[in-house]
C-alpha cells in the first residue's frame, strides 16, 4: 500500500487512543477501502458506544450517533429507505456482541445490505477494562479480577459463529488486525500482513453490501493498556494465544466476494 | 386494503365514513406521506401494526415502501431514529411496556433532534398491568420521555376523527420542530368503530433537509449525535434544545374550552376521559346547571396559561382515567382547592356519578 493522502481521514486531528492500540489502523483502512470502491461520499457511519465511538472525529463520513448497540438496526432502516447509501457501523465487542447482540443478530438474519465492522480487543475499554462476552476464560479484567470463568460469566461467546448459525448473512469474516511481531534475536519486529488481511476483509465486506448482503468483520485488536501488558505483549498474547481460541477464519462467503 | 373513496389522498376532508381508530390511524399516516413502519406487536396497539402491513404496495401510497416487525421496541425505536436521521416519515405504534423499552431511543433522538411519530395506546400499569384504557403514561410522556431532561410533543386526541387529525399534525411538527412526536390514545380509541369525517389530510413534504445523513457529496459531512463531551458543549447545545422547546410551547399548544364562559365549575380533562366529560356539561346545562370542559389537546407542551385564565374564580374538577396525574400537575399550577375525580384499573370513568 503505498503512501497517500486519504481524503476521509479529517486531518490534524490528535488520536485519543491509546499508544498499541489498533482502532486508528482500522480507521485508516475503513477510509482507504471506502475511497477505493469510490463510495466515500455516498457513505454513513453509524456510531457505537465505547472507544470505537470516537470513529467520527477521524473519518469524513456521514455520521450518526446510536445508543449503545443499537447500530444495526438504524442501518436497516436508513438502507431501507436510501438503498443507494453505503451503511456501516464501527463498534466494539461490547457494543456489538453484549448489549448490542440483538440488533446485530436480527439485522443479520435479515440480511439487509448492510456492513457491520467489530472491533474485538476483548475487554470493555472506555469504561476501564470490564469483562466483555468476548473476555477468554481465566482472563483477569475489573469485574473478574480473579479471571473469567471462576463465577458466573460463562465462556466467551464467539461473535462469529453466532452469525454463521444464521442464514441471512452474506459475507462473515475474523481477521487478526494487530501486527504480528517477529523476534529477530534480541530485536523485535512486525509484520503488517495482519493489517493487509484486515484491509481486504474490508474491501470484501463492503463489495457485499453492493452486491446486495449483510457482511460482517470481527477485527482481533489489542487493549494492552487494560490488559496491563507492553504494547509488544499484546501483540504477542494475541497472535500467539488469542489466535488459537479465536483463529482467523471465513465463516461465510455466499457472494464470492473475499479477496 | 381499505377502500376509500374520493379524493382523500390529495388532502381534501372526505364524507362521513363508518372507521375503526386503528385503520384510521393508518390511513391518516398513509395521507400524510408514510414512508415506512417500523413496530412490534403489543396489545392494544397491534391492530395498527397489522393494517400497516396490509397496506404495504398500495399503489395509492407509493412513498410507504418499508415496514419491519423488530425483534422488540427497543430495535423499533432504534430504526425510527435511523429513518429520522436521512429526513424520512416513519412511526410506530405501541404500549406501556413498549414505550418503556423505547425511552432509551427517544432520548437519543430528542439529543440529536431526529423526527418521527409514535402512537402510545396507554394499557393499564404499572409493570404488564391490564390492556384495558387507562390515562396512567399521562405523567411518564409529559415530564420526561427518556433520560437526561428529554421532551417529546405529545398530542391527545379524543376520537377517531381527531386522531387522524394528530397523526397528520404530528408528522408536520416532527419535522418542523426536529423532535419525537407522542400520540397518547388508548384502546378505546383505536378499537372504537366510529362515524367520522374524514379530516382534511396534508401530504407531508419535509423540506430543509441538508442536515439529514444521505452523504457528503461535494460539501461538508453531516454528523448527528447527541454527544457533547466538554461541559460548555454540551450546556450550549442544551440551551438550543431548551429555546427550540420554549418556541414550541409558544407555537404549539392547544386547547379546547366548551362553554366555560359562564361556568361556575369546570372539569379538565382530556382524551377519551374528556368525552365523557363533554356528556356530563350537556346533560348538566340541560338542568340549567352551569357546566363547562377545559380540554387539553396537546399535553406536552400543556396549554397552562389558557387553563389559568379558564379556572380563574371557578370551582375545578380533574377528570382522568389514572390515578391522579393530572390532578397531581393541576393541583400544582391552580391550589389545593382543585376536586379529583380519578378512576384508575381500565373502568370508564362515569363523571355523571361522580359528580352526583
Amino acid at each position: 500500500m503505498e503512501a497517500v493522502r486519504i481524503s476521509s481521514i479529517r486531518q490534524g486531528m490528535p488520536t485519543p487512543y491509546c499508544p498499541g492500540c489498533e482502532h486508528g489502523i482500522l480507521l485508516k483502512l475503513i477510509a482507504r477501502a471506502l475511497e477505493e470502491l469510490g463510495l466515500a461520499e455516498r457513505a454513513v457511519m453509524v456510531g457505537s458506544v465505547g472507544c470505537s465511538s470516537l470513529a467520527y472525529e477521524f473519518l469524513d463520513v456521514d455520521y450518526v450517533q446510536a445508543p449503545h448497540g443499537r447500530a444495526p438496526a438504524l442501518m436497516t432502516a436508513i438502507k431501507l429507505l436510501e438503498p443507494n447509501l453505503t451503511v456501516f457501523s464501527v463498534q466494539g465487542d461490547g457494543d456489538a456482541g453484549g448489549i448490542g447482540i440483538g440488533e446485530l443478530i436480527s439485522a443479520a438474519n435479515r440480511g439487509v445490505p448492510i456492513t457491520v465492522l467489530m472491533y474485538d480487543n476483548m475487554v470493555f475499554g472506555m469504561t476501564g477494562g470490564q469483562m466483555s462476552p468476548t473476555t477468554p476464560m481465566g482472563m483477569t479484567t475489573t469485574t473478574t479480577p480473579r479471571g473469567r470463568g471462576r463465577g458466573a460469566e460463562g465462556p466467551p461467546v464467539d461473535i462469529c459463529d453466532v452469525l454463521s448459525s444464521l442464514e441471512g448473512p452474506a459475507y462473515l469474516r475474523r481477521v487478526i488486525i494487530a501486527p504480528k511481531p517477529i523476534k529477530r534475536g534480541e530485536n523485535l519486529s512486525y509484520s503488517f500482513k495482519p493489517v493487509m488481511d484486515s484491509y481486504r476483509a474490508i474491501l470484501s465486506a463492503f463489495r457485499a453490501q453492493m452486491k446486495g448482503g449483510f457482511s460482517f468483520v470481527e477485527f482481533m485488536g489489542t487493549c494492552n493498556v487494560n490488559w496491563k501488558m507492553t504494547v509488544d505483549d499484546a501483540k504477542v498474547y494475541t497472535h500467539e494465544v488469542v489466535s488459537k481460541v479465536r483463529p482467523p477464519r471465513l465463516c461465510r462467503d455466499r457472494l464470492g466476494v473475499d479477496t | 386494503m381499505t377502500e376509500v373513496e374520493g379524493n382523500r389522498e390529495k388532502g381534501e376532508g372526505g364524507g362521513l365514513e363508518l372507521l375503526r381508530g386503528a385503520e384510521a390511524i393508518g390511513l391518516a399516516a398513509l395521507m400524510s406521506g408514510v414512508e415506512a413502519y417500523f413496530g412490534y406487536p403489543i396489545t392494544p396497539s397491534s391492530e395498527i401494526m397489522e393494517f400497516m402491513a396490509s397496506e404495504q404496495g398500495d399503489p395509492r401510497f407509493p412513498r410507504y415502501r418499508a415496514f419491519v416487525q423488530a425483534s422488540s421496541e427497543v430495535e423499533a425505536v432504534n430504526m425510527l431514529m435511523g429513518a429520522g436521521a436521512v429526513g424520512h416519515l416513519a412511526m410506530t405504534a405501541t404500549s406501556g411496556p413498549g414505550l418503556s423499552l423505547m425511552a432509551e431511543g427517544i432520548s437519543y433522538s430528542v439529543g440529536t433532534e431526529l423526527p418521527f411519530l409514535i402512537v402510545d395506546v396507554n394499557r393499564g400499569g404499572p409493570g404488564l398491568g391490564n390492556v384495558e384504557p387507562e390515562q396512567s403514561d399521562y405523567a411518564f410522556v409529559t415530564r420526561s420521555l427518556g433520560h437526561g431532561g428529554s421532551r417529546a410533543i405529545v398530542l391527545a386526541p379524543q376520537g377517531v376523527e381527531e386522531a387522524m387529525e394528530h397523526v397528520n399534525r404530528g408528522f408536520r411538527l416532527a419535522f418542523e420542530y426536529r423532535i419525537p412526536v407522542v400520540i397518547l390514545t388508548d384502546a378505546i380509541i383505536v378499537h372504537m368503530r366510529e362515524t367520522i369525517r374524514i379530516p382534511a389530510i396534508e401530504e407531508v413534504r419535509p423540506r430543509e433537509l441538508e442536515w439529514t445523513a444521505r452523504g457528503r457529496i461535494g460539501g461538508a459531512r453531516h454528523l448527528l449525535t447527541s454527544m457533547y463531551l466538554e461541559p460548555h458543549e454540551m450546556r450550549s447545545h442544551k440551551e438550543a434544545l431548551m429555546n427550540k422547546w420554549r418556541r414550541i410551547e409558544t407555537e404549539v399548544r392547544d386547547f379546547e374550552c366548551i362553554m366555560c364562559d359562564d361556568a361556575d365549575t369546570l372539569l379538565i380533562a382530556y382524551g377519551v376521559a374528556a368525552r365523557k366529560a363533554r356528556g356530563a356539561v350537556a346533560d348538566r346545562r340541560k338542568r340549567g346547571m352551569r357546566l363547562g370542559l377545559f380540554r387539553p389537546v396537546t399535553l406536552n407542551p400543556f396549554p397552562w396559561e389558557e387553563l389559568e385564565s379558564a379556572a380563574e374564580g371557578r370551582e375545578v374538577v380533574v377528570v382522568e382515567m389514572s390515578e391522579g396525574q393530572l390532578y397531581e400537575d393541576v393541583s400544582a399550577r391552580l391550589g389545593p382547592l382543585v376536586k379529583s375525580i380519578a378512576v384508575p384499573g381500565g373502568e370508564i370513568v362515569d363523571v355523571e356519578e361522580a359528580l352526583a
